[in-house]
């Protein structure tokens, strides 16, 4: 009986046209939308590449020389240099093919033609490269053995990166939309959760009654029911990885077999929360679909769905609620699972989500007990 | 004598203040077409829920095949087929996977499935529309499957609550038909409803039921015996004189006279040639009438005078 229910039960969610819709080509058209969205934003704002320049010299100076070897070298070079004429340089600028024109003589200076991240970068490194300049020529004109000392004192203080510390309120906010995108996949799984309490609970459709008269034990019917969900939950949550990780090629981190097993278990999550909603109380299924998906929602907002820096700011004024947010827990155990190299935190995570299925599965069985019904 | 296959005993049902059920009690023995006849709202549903263990009661017992009837009672669910008031089906699945799916709580091997599927597909005449979804079949064909559903398993006891309601009379024929069949095959049948034709038609014994309380039971022969009404005669007349009136509500055996200007009611009890005898008082009178009717007690007769009202709720 129980694979007679495991079969059907899963006929009707793979045929159900909100859960395909839904659960599987809402999150894929939400997920390219993000990506369309915000990852021009971030590629033209946040993230970091290196600037093209055009260097044209009008005279020798030694020390912008050693300091373009410096900024042009390495794995992840600040500037790429192209050493040309002026009037080269400035049809390169015309073209785009440059973010400005580095003019080196006496002084060293900047021209480009536009605005935006690259070019205050640009401007930025120009005037260090001005400053320096000046303080070691002080120093040779006025002391030429304390060069060493200025510039190793320079040195120290040139520092292309910040270095920040990881924790969860450094959150990279466009790689945290994806997170979040992935648990509001999984918590709206509450859905085929719920479906399962209300459909085999007499007081609550008339299909539950039928199946309250049936043969089969209502143990049966529920435990195959959530199998059911389990199974089609976990089919979404792979498809929506999947198309994140390697269509939309959002970099989640090395460790993508455990990013699946926390998406798994984060729709696990969803549909058991749901299947507790719809345990709980002798509302209709109506009032428990809106009240569910209303609580889910609410739930994403938290965890930053619609606001990126959300959970920055409940840590700052009630961090126990990014604690206690199912959907906050979930997006959070795929941002460990990226940001340590440590699974402590994963670990952490993982319980969380552990204890809270185990807490709604117990409390919904617990609820739907009943055999009989008061009124139907 | 045949055994009893339901046993409702004192049965007290409350939902707060009102009384569902006020000490109901019911026998129905192996073999019969039991109706439970009532208007909306009399307590023939909740009767039903509490036989099936669906819901709590406040006082009596209910015996099943002899059995105590529990929730956990499944070999006893397994010999009883119920088709609900509401369709309740499932609408991803097709007309054959439903049965299928229902039947799949009863029994478990495959072959023997199979067989009561094909069984209950053709039982209904739905051989044409096993690949259609519900949402695709008419409200006839729809309640059709809601019986499929409810009687592929083939159960001793079919349990049918109100089947008929929102069904083209072509279905709702075929339905009945499908009923007497079922019991022509062996097996008891409940079935409630607030059409009188209906219970009229196919139930052997009758209950008939108001405001929780079992009213009047018996064969509908017995049933109407219980009343004076033997006859209605009603003819259509214009302008009769109180003393015409008289004279026919003077005749032997009428009992009751009703004129409401265009039409004349009298109702007779026992006795034969009643119409005769009221037509040769108008004719002696000498006054003319259009149509007349002469009508045999129906089940709401008996309602009406055993509670003084009628049914509430007519045929749709």
């Amino acid at each position: 009986m129980f694979l007679h229910n495991l079969k059907y039960e899963l006929k009707l969610v793979f045929r159900a046209k909100d859960f395909i819709l839904w659960m599987m080509l809402f999150p894929i058209f939400l997920g390219t939308l993000f990506k369309v969205a915000f990852g021009s934003i971030y590629a033209n704002n946040e993230m970091f590449n290196t600037i093209p320049v055009a260097v044209v010299q009008t005279s020798e100076n030694e020390v912008f020389a050693g300091m373009l070897t410096a900024l042009t070298e390495g794995e992840e070079p600040a500037l790429k240099a192209t050493v040309t004429d002026d009037e080269t340089a400035r049809k390169m600028l015309f073209d785009g093919e440059v973010t400005g024109i580095v003019y080196v003589g006496e002084t060293v200076e900047l021209s480009v033609s536009g605005k935006g991240m690259s070019q205050t970068v640009l401007q930025e490194i120009i005037s260090q490269c001005n400053l320096y300049e000046t303080v070691i020529r002080d120093a040779i004109a006025t002391d030429p053995a304390s060069v060493q000392s200025a510039i190793q004192a320079l040195s120290a203080e040139v520092k292309v990166c910040r270095e920040v510390s990881s924790n969860a309120d450094n959150t990279d906010v466009y790689v945290q939309y994806f997170y979040n995108l992935i648990a509001m996949v999984a918590i709206c799984g509450n859905m085929t959760g719920l479906h399962i309490a209300t459909d085999n609970q007499a007081n609550q459709s008339t299909l539950g009654a039928r199946k309250n008269c049936s043969a089969t034990p209502k143990r049966v019917n529920l435990l195959a029911g959530l199998a059911g969900s389990y199974i089609a939950q976990s089919a979404c949550m792979i498809l929506c990885v999947t198309f994140l990780r390697f269509v939309l090629g959002i970099h989640f981190g090395g460790n993508m077999l455990l990013l699946y097993f926390a998406a798994i278990l984060s729709g696990f999550l969803g549909v058991t929360m749901g299947f507790f909603v719809g345990c709980a109380g002798r509302m209709k299924q109506d009032i428990k679909e809106a009240i569910s998906m209303t609580v889910s929602m609410g739930l994403c907002f938290l965890s930053g769905l619609m606001m990126g820096n959300m959970k920055g700011i409940l840590a700052e004024h009630a961090p126990w609620v990014n604690r206690v947010n199912p959907v906050a827990i979930m997006s959070d155990s795929f941002y460990c699972l990226n940001m340590y190299s440590d699974y402590r935190r994963f670990i952490t995570k993982i319980v969380g989500m552990l204890i809270y299925i185990v807490l709604f599965a117990t409390l919904g069985v617990v609820l739907s007990r009943r055999k009989k019904y008061a009124s139907i | 004598m045949k055994p009893t296959v339901v046993k409702i005993d004192n049965l007290v049902k409350r939902y707060g203040e009102l009384v569902a059920l006020d000490h109901f009690s019911l026998e129905i023995k192996e073999g019969e077409i039991f109706g439970l006849l009532g208007p909306n709202g009399s307590g023939k549903t909740t009767t039903i829920n509490c036989l099936l263990s669906l819901l709590t009661y406040d006082k009596g017992e209910i015996e099943v095949f002899g059995q105590e009837m529990k929730p956990t009672s499944y070999d006893i669910k397994g010999e009883i087929g119920v088709i609900m008031q509401n369709v309740a089906v499932l609408d991803e699945l097709t007309v054959r996977e439903n049965i299928d799916y229902f039947c799949g709580l009863y029994i478990t091997d495959k072959e023997k499935r199979k067989a009561c599927v094909e069984d209950a597909i053709r039982f209904v005449g739905l051989e044409d529309f096993v690949k259609f979804r519900p949402q695709k079949l008419s409200g006839g064909l729809l309640r059709r499957l809601n019986i499929a559903c409810g009687i592929a398993h083939k159960p001793k006891l079919i349990i049918l609550d109100e089947p008929t309601v929102a069904v083209d009379p072509q279905s709702r024929n075929r339905i009945l038909e499908g009923i007497q069949e079922l019991n022509r095959q062996g097996a008891t049948i409940i079935y409630t409803s607030h059409y009188m034709e209906e219970v009229e038609q196919i139930c052997t014994r009758i209950a008939i039921m108001d405001k929780g309380r079992k009213i009047a039971e018996g064969t509908k022969d017995e049933l109407k015996g219980m009343i004076r009404n033997t006859e209605s005669v009603s003819i259509e007349i214009l302008d009769l004189p109180d003393n015409v009136r008289e004279k026919i509500a003077s005749l032997p055996h009428v009992y009751e006279t009703e004129y409401d200007g265009t039409k004349l009611m009298v109702r007779c009890t026992g006795g034969r040639h009643n119409l005769i005898r009221i037509l040769a008082v108008l004719q002696e009178a000498e006054l003319g009438f259009g149509r007349v009717f002469s009508e045999l007690p129906t089940l709401n007769d008996v309602f009406l005078e055993i509670t003084g009202t009628a049914l509430r709720d007519s045929k749709e």
